[in-house]
This record gives structure tokens, sequence and C-alpha cells, in this order.
């Protein structure tokens, strides 16, 4: 039974159930000013404390609105449900991916940081099938367009599993040469990889990984997100929590929550010194999510086997990422026997993305690549 | 490294002493004093500032209508902010001891280089306290809910993605939890205190960014 009288709970029902036809605010605007009038001598000879329960009464019972965790809507459809978008299915998952030059020349496998970011922010690389390389570029599981899982389902292992059977899947002849480019998050994958599989790799190219044990990791991460609790940046990151929330596995939620604190790397103050935001498709928060806390559990040390590849190793960190610099460069690299450290001038962090970064970097690495 | 960070701020801004908006000493809540100003500081998802009026109803039960500015601090405080209109009611005590419960409807706004949502809400609460005429101490449980949300998006999200729909956004885009205690000093017209706890989502599991909130406050008591 309502505490409330009969005929101020149907005013409010009336009243809600009209607003919630009004799409537009302008139409709030107009429609509200007339209906708070009425309401508000409505309520007049009453206790003007009941506004409050109502108006909480009325918003709660709005249904018209679209549906924030429905694909499509604030973040893209994945390649599950949009087959227009280019995609294989290997290790049992779909995975967005594209691939660039001539399938027969030697394999550069692209892999995109994060985890849970995309490849479109590493498009400039396409550039190397014009100098005889077979590009091949995928969204990793969980991220990007690619297929979404439970947080439960995603490991290490699977990730490496996943590079494995993208390269067997684009393979046109198991004399074909591979090489691996990974930047950030895709250059610890890429040393995951080569850590498991040393004999499967011709060369890589790693940008900026922040570390190959957990503890290296956690220390360049630290640096990369110290931004003052008083700044816009912080409170761009962190006010929008009271606005969206999302279960564990809400994929667009929480991916389009991610994508939302990504204006974050581009901010002025933002210690990794990248030239503006990054182009992206759709963030994959559950991965990244799952990873670290994976990282947090399992504190992996990539570098048990590395001894095993005494291949040469490009290696490049930049000169505006405040959080990485020579010393750690130095410290990350150490673990390969054989590493040839480049600084990329008048770049942050994602050098690969922005002119200067991508003019100063894409000679060296190709002279690289051509060396084998 | 950063989590320490937060709890030393944290830690700071309680030290401070203060508490949240609209945290009253009832015991020393006089019939006569019908007018409260309260100012505030306090790390709720973010840095943030706040003030506000609160008015002492003429009713069997004391009730304190309130409403309440807060911003979070930045290079554009401008962009984002908070509203509260409400009010709570002292429904009963025994001796010193009060349980009172708080209701606001919340109108909010957060905006960056990506987006500007608009939202309004409910917060609820709970509040059991012991409180004397110049102290008091208290436990407070609460539920905020973003009801129903407004997304827009820039230019330069769009570029990310271009088919992105703006406008409303329900049923519920969000809630948290939150719990914690408060306590204060009472002294002529003036309250001052401070409140502090944890936040976490809705679905008892996801912390927030910025996991726990903390506030400082001063009231001033008019006639």
């Amino acid at each position: 039974m309502s505490i409330w009288p009969n005929h101020v709970l149907a005013e409010s029902i009336n009243f809600k159930t009209s607003w919630c036809h009004l799409t537009k605010w302008g139409d709030f605007r107009l429609a509200g000013t007339a209906y708070l009038q009425k309401f508000l001598k409505m309520i007049s000879q009453k206790n003007k404390f009941i506004l409050i329960p109502i108006i909480t009464l009325f918003f709660s019972a709005c249904t018209k609105g679209k549906l924030i965790n429905e694909e499509g809507n604030l973040v893209p459809n994945t390649v599950k449900s949009d087959a227009t978008l280019p995609a294989i299915t290997v290790n049992g998952s779909m995975f967005h991916a594209e691939t660039f030059g001539n399938p027969s020349h030697k394999m550069l496998v692209i892999l995109h940081g994060g985890p849970g970011s995309d490849y479109r922010y590493l498009l400039n690389c396409k550039e190397f099938a014009s100098h005889g390389y077979y590009v091949v570029f995928y969204d990793q599981r969980g991220s990007g367009l690619s297929e979404r899982h439970s947080k439960s389902s995603y490991s290490i292992q699977v990730m490496i599993d996943d590079l494995d059977s993208v390269i067997a899947h684009h393979r046109t002849s198991p004399t074909q040469k591979v090489f691996l480019l990974g930047h950030s998050w895709g250059a610890m994958l890429a040393t995951a990889y080569i850590n498991k599989h040393p004999a499967s790799v011709r060369g890589a190219v790693l940008g900026e990984p922040g570390g190959f044990k957990w503890q290296d990791i956690k220390d360049y991460v630290g640096r990369s997100r110290d931004f003052h609790f008083s700044s816009e940046t912080f409170n761009d990151a962190a006010y929008q929590d009271q606005f969206i929330t999302g279960n564990e596995n809400d994929h667009a939620i929480l991916d389009y929550k991610h994508s939302l604190m990504a204006a974050a790397d581009g901010a002025a103050d933002s210690p990794i010194g990248n030239e503006g935001p990054l182009l992206f498709w759709r963030a994959g928060a559950v991965v990244n999510k799952a990873l670290f806390d994976i990282g947090e559990k399992e504190k992996p040390d990539w570098t048990t086997n590395l001894r095993l590849f005494t291949t040469k190793v490009f290696f490049a960190y930049s000169e505006n990422n405040r959080a990485y610099g020579l010393s750690h460069a130095q410290l990350v690299s150490s673990a390969y026997p054989n590493v040839q450290l480049e600084k990329i001038n008048g770049a942050g962090h994602d050098f690969i993305s922005f002119p200067t970064g991508w003019t100063n970097f894409f000679p060296k690495a190709l002279n690289y690549l051509n060396s084998f | 490294m950063k989590n320490i960070r937060y709890l030393f701020i944290a830690t700071f801004l309680i030290a401070s002493f203060d508490s949240i908006a609209q945290t009253f000493n009832w015991h020393d809540l006089r019939r006569e004093q019908r007018h409260i100003l309260h100012l505030n500081v306090s790390a709720e998802y973010a840095a943030a500032y706040g003030a506000g009026y609160n008015y002492r109803l003429r009713s069997k039960f004391p009730i304190v209508l309130s409403a309440e500015y807060s911003f979070p601090s930045g290079n554009d405080i401008t962009d984002d902010f908070k509203t509260k209109i409400g009010g709570q009611i002292d429904w009963f005590h025994a001796g010193n001891f009060h349980f009172v419960s708080k209701i606001h409807g919340v109108f909010r706004r957060y905006q960056n280089d990506y987006a500007r949502l608009l939202n309004f809400g409910s917060d609820l609460s709970g509040i059991i306290g012991y409180y004397k005429p110049k102290w008091f101490v208290a436990a407070e449980v609460g539920f905020d809910k973003a009801i129903v949300t407004h997304f827009k998006h820039t230019d330069l999200y769009k570029q990310n993605f271009p088919d992105i729909r703006d406008g409303w956004y329900e049923p519920s885009t969000g809630g948290n939890f939150y719990y914690g205690i408060q306590t204060g000093l009472s002294r002529k017209k003036f309250d001052v205190y401070l409140k502090a706890g944890k936040l976490i989502e809705q679905d008892f599991k996801t912390s927030p960014l910025f996991p726990v909130y903390g506030q400082v406050g001063v009231n001033v008591k008019f006639r």
C-alpha cells in the first residue's frame, strides 16, 4: 500500500509516461516548464518533500531509451555480428584480420598494444607491403573488432596460441620467413611467443614493451599513468564511474568506458608524450582487465628461453615518453642476447602512429628487416 | 605505487578533518536553526569541491531539505559537475542513537574530448549514529544510481565510430554502493565533519577507478 495519496501517484504516472516519449533535449525543456508548473501547483498544498521520491520514481520507470549494453549503439559490432568485416576463424575464435602484400613474400605479423587495443593505430605498417613484405594485421582475442569471450577464458597461453594459429593460417610455405612487429603490449606478446617458440621467428621489431617480467611491467605502467590527482586528465578518467558501470562480462558497456579513458593518452599532461589521441575501432576492456589480473596473479617472466634466440632484435624507444627512457629500454632489452637499440626522436610512445615518429622509425625498421 | 598515492591522498583529506555534504549533528540541530549552509572538499570519484544550502522544515520529524552543487578539480571546472536536491529525515532516536535516511535526486554532467554525458539519478542512504551535543559518530550505507543518461559525442570520437548513436540511454546506465563512517564536532552554530568510506559498483565485484571516498566540510547554522 502506498503512503502517497492516489491523485498524486496518478498525476506522477501521467507525468512520467508523457516524458518517456520525448527524445530531444529541447522537447524536454519545453515540456518540463509546463509540467513543472502544473506539478508544483499540485503539490503546493502537500509537503514538498514528496517531490523527491516522485521524481525518482518517474525516472526509474522510463523504458524508451537506447540500451547501453547493445552492440552497435555506443561501440561498433564485432566480426561476430557484422559479416562485412574482414575476418578469419582460428584457434576456436573469430578474429578481425587483414593482409597486405604478396602472400609469398616474407611474412610480417603486426601485434597491437593494450592489451585490448586494435590494429587501427598501426596501419602505417601497411607500407612494409610496398617493400616486399606480406603484412598481416589482426585484432587480438577480445580486442578491437574481434570476437569477445568471458573474462575467465583469457590467458597468456591462449594469446600465444592465437598468434601461432594466425601465422599458420597465413603461411603459404614451410620456408616462408616470419617476422613479428609488436608495439607496447604487442611487443610483450611477441617476446612471450619467441620465448615459447624461439625457432619459429626469423626476427622481431619491438616498440616500447613495458617489460618482459611482471615487476618491470608494473613499474612502467605506474609511471605511464602518473597523473596528478587533481588534474583534468584524472577526473576525465575517474568521474565517469558514477555514470556508467557494467558487470564483468558486459563487453559493450565496459569497452565503451575504456574507450572514453583512451582520451587520457592524448592529453598534454600524459607522460607518454603522444602528439594527440590515437584512432581506434573498439577497446577490449575485458581482455585488458583479465590479462592484468593474470599478470598480478602469475607474475609472468617471458625471458627464460630468450638466450636461445640469438638473432638480432630491433628494439625501439621514443624520445618523448617520459615514463620510458634509455635506462628502461636497456633494462628490458637486455633479456635478448643480441639487440639493436634505437631511439625514435621527436615522438612519444605511439611513434608508429604519428608522422614524425613514423618517418624516423620506418627506414630503420625496414633496414633491419631487409638485413635478413 | 599509484594505489599507495591514492590512499595517502585520501588519508590526508580525512586527516584534514571534515565530512561529506549534508552531514549534520542531529542532536545539536535546534528547532530554531532553520537555515544551514555548508562547504566541503571531497575525494569522491575525483578531487571535488562542493557547497549547499539546507532548510529545516517545521515538521513532526526533523526533516532537512537540501540542495547541493559540486564540481571536480581540473583545468576546466565547468565541464563536470553534480547537483543534488532532496532531503533527509531523522526518523527516530533512542537516547543518543539516531536513525536517519536520505534521498536525493541527482543531476550530473561529464565531459571529456570524446563525449558529454548528462545523467539523472538518485542517491539513497541510511545512517545510524551516536549523537552528543558537541560531537557525533555515525555509519552510513547508500546507493547512487545513474538512472538515465544522455550521450553526445564529439567529432573526434566519431572519427573512431561514425555510426555511434547519441541520445538518451536507459534503463539504468550504472550504480555504485558506498559505505563508510562519518564523524564531527559541533560548536555553537558550526559543525565540522569528516566522512570516509568505500565505493563498490552494483555488481559487488568491481571497484571504481578511485575506490574510496572522503569528505571534509563545515556547516553553518542560522535562525
